[in-house]
């Protein structure tokens, strides 16, 4: 679905991507890496919110190099970004308004049915939200857009774990919907848990990629390239 | 009654009308930095152009005594400060989007050629429309007297500038857009709506209320050059007093600098114009955000 072949991004002097080619296709896949490894710039450079030097992006077999970020997503990946970013001066019935699509998979009266917290939270700003509330509805925002690919950056950072519980189901039951799905995720626990397939960054580059079970059962690799000696947590 | 209530009466009804068209202009103003984060200072020129555009319209149908002819005026001036807006963000300053300084400086050059075309075309003599026989003229206000019907006027377009923008902003699309936009324009961006198209249409309408402010402001009192540098001097004032983008701020803004002019002026004539900036100064010290902006 989602092609990306030989990318580089650079800051200045900082080369944060350094040629990642990786391959997203129907089955939900997770990335994880160490901090700094070039993760959330991967999700902004697919997005189109930095600029891509090198390397192309294709989401089934069009080029989104060097198009706006508007219309990446109205070509269908939606992003679920680090920190949620959800707009402090809109209510949650707003959020879902500003996005939704007449005919699309997902409506507000569907989000409001699957996230019942929210649908008490309609009338709250973007920030009077926790944490867990604050990404059910960044989850949301991206549902709405009717997307084929929905790219999540970190959505279990900061959560409690019976959040994260909610969560880890929420996303199974959008991949089990055929809901493209790339997470990006420090949590190995949510990442093996929802993906299928894992592909681990090391400095801007992919430096392995293997089934999930693999990784979650084998403390030696996540030594290797996470530098944590247990999966779970 | 006394003569001094009634003078002190009249003067803060002249503090508020004035403040209704400072807040028209600024309004538009706050608007534009609201979103795309630009300090317009052409935003003065669209007032001047506005009020010159609108009484070339005005004065052959005035002088053929078509009753219409001050509210084609105001049509004209508004469409063709809106359309210039649009032109100016499209062609000019879309492609330094974050470029602060040079937007800065494109719009002061901007502001610089439209003033001495306006010159150029129109010549220097100051222009005044004459409302329509409706608004002309003068009303009886309790504990006033005698009151310039065009000025009551100009504080109901004002209220209606602030009903519609509130509406605008709380209650349509385009409102919940520009309010994402000023929070996070990338996630905005993100979410499939096209920014830039958002941004013109910011930029037409904030320049179309300093035009409105302008064929407003050409009826209450003459247009003439120098008009561009007072009002984008009001609306900087305006903004800073009550708070960028926010659209009460502008309003309590426009309402503090308005009664301090005209109350300065009857007090102590010579000192007045400081009053302004004390009351600049007091908020940046105490409050850099402005009296009701976000911090």
């Amino acid at each position: 679905m989602l092609e990306i072949r030989d990318l580089h991004v650079r800051f200045g002097q900082a080369h944060i991507l350094q040629g990642v080619s990786l391959s997203v296709g129907a089955r939900p896949m997770a990335i994880v890496g160490r901090n700094g490894m070039g993760k959330t710039t991967l999700c902004q450079a697919v997005m189109g919110l930095v600029a891509v030097r090198e390397g192309e992006i294709a989401l089934e077999g069009a080029a989104l190099n060097g198009l706006p970020p508007f219309r990446i997503a109205r070509r269908g990946i939606a992003l679920v970004p680090q920190g949620r970013r959800t707009f402090p001066s809109l209510t949650v019935d707003e959020h879902l308004r500003l996005v939704a699509r007449r005919g699309a998979r997902w409506s507000p009266e569907r989000v409001y049915e699957t996230f019942p917290r929210l649908a008490e939270r309609r009338r709250n700003g973007g920030t009077e939200l926790s944490g867990g509330e604050q990404q059910m509805l960044a989850i949301a925002r991206a549902l709405l857009m009717d997307p084929k690919l929905v790219i999540m950056d970190e959505p279990s950072e900061g959560l409690a774990p019976v959040i994260v519980d909610h969560l880890i189901t929420v996303l199974r039951g959008l991949s089990a919907e055929g809901m493209g799905l790339l997470l990006i995720e420090q949590n190995l626990r949510v990442a093996t848990e929802v993906a299928e397939e894992v592909a681990i960054m090391v400095t801007g580059r992919i430096a392995a990629r293997m089934p999930a079970r693999e990784l979650a059962e084998n403390p030696e690799l996540q030594r290797r390239y996470l530098g944590v000696a247990t999966g779970g947590h | 009654m006394s003569a001094g209530m009634d003078l002190a009466a009249t003067i803060v009804l002249n503090g508020l009308t004035l403040a209704a068209l400072y807040f028209i202009v600024a309004s538009g103003f706050s608007l534009i930095f609201g979103l795309m984060r630009v300090v317009n200072m052409a935003h003065g020129a669209m007032y001047l152009v506005a009020g010159y555009v609108g009484y070339a319209v005005f004065e052959p149908l005035y002088d053929r005594d078509v009753w219409y002819a001050w509210y084609v005026g105001v049509a004209a001036g508004v469409a063709f400060a809106a359309v210039f807006g649009a032109f100016v963000q499209v062609v000019l300053l879309g492609w330094m989007q974050g470029q602060e300084l040079r937007q800065a400086l494109v719009t002061i050059g901007l502001s610089i050629i439209v003033a001495d075309q306006l010159l150029a075309i129109y010549g220097g003599t100051p222009r005044q429309f004459f409302a329509p026989d409706a608004i002309f003229g003068s009303t009886q206000v309790p504990g006033v007297g005698g009151y310039p019907t065009f000025r009551l006027v100009q504080i109901g377009i004002a209220l209606a500038v602030g009903i519609g923008l509130w509406l605008l902003l709380n209650r349509t699309k385009l409102g919940m857009m520009i309010r994402a936009g000023v929070d996070d324009r990338q996630m905005l961006g993100a979410c499939g709506v096209n920014v830039p198209l958002v941004g013109v249409a910011v930029f037409a309408l904030g320049s179309a209320l300093a035009g409105l402010g302008g064929v407003v402001g050409a009826t209450a009192q003459p247009l003439a050059m120098g008009a561009d540098g007072r009002f984008l001097l009001i609306s900087l004032v305006v903004v800073i007093v009550g708070g960028m983008g926010s659209v009460t701020g502008t309003a309590l803004g426009a309402v503090l600098i308005g009664l301090a002019e005209q109350i300065g002026q009857a007090l102590f004539p010579t000192y007045s114009v400081i009053l302004t900036f004390v009351i600049m100064v007091a908020v940046l010290a105490l409050r850099p955000q402005g009296i009701l902006g976000r911090a």
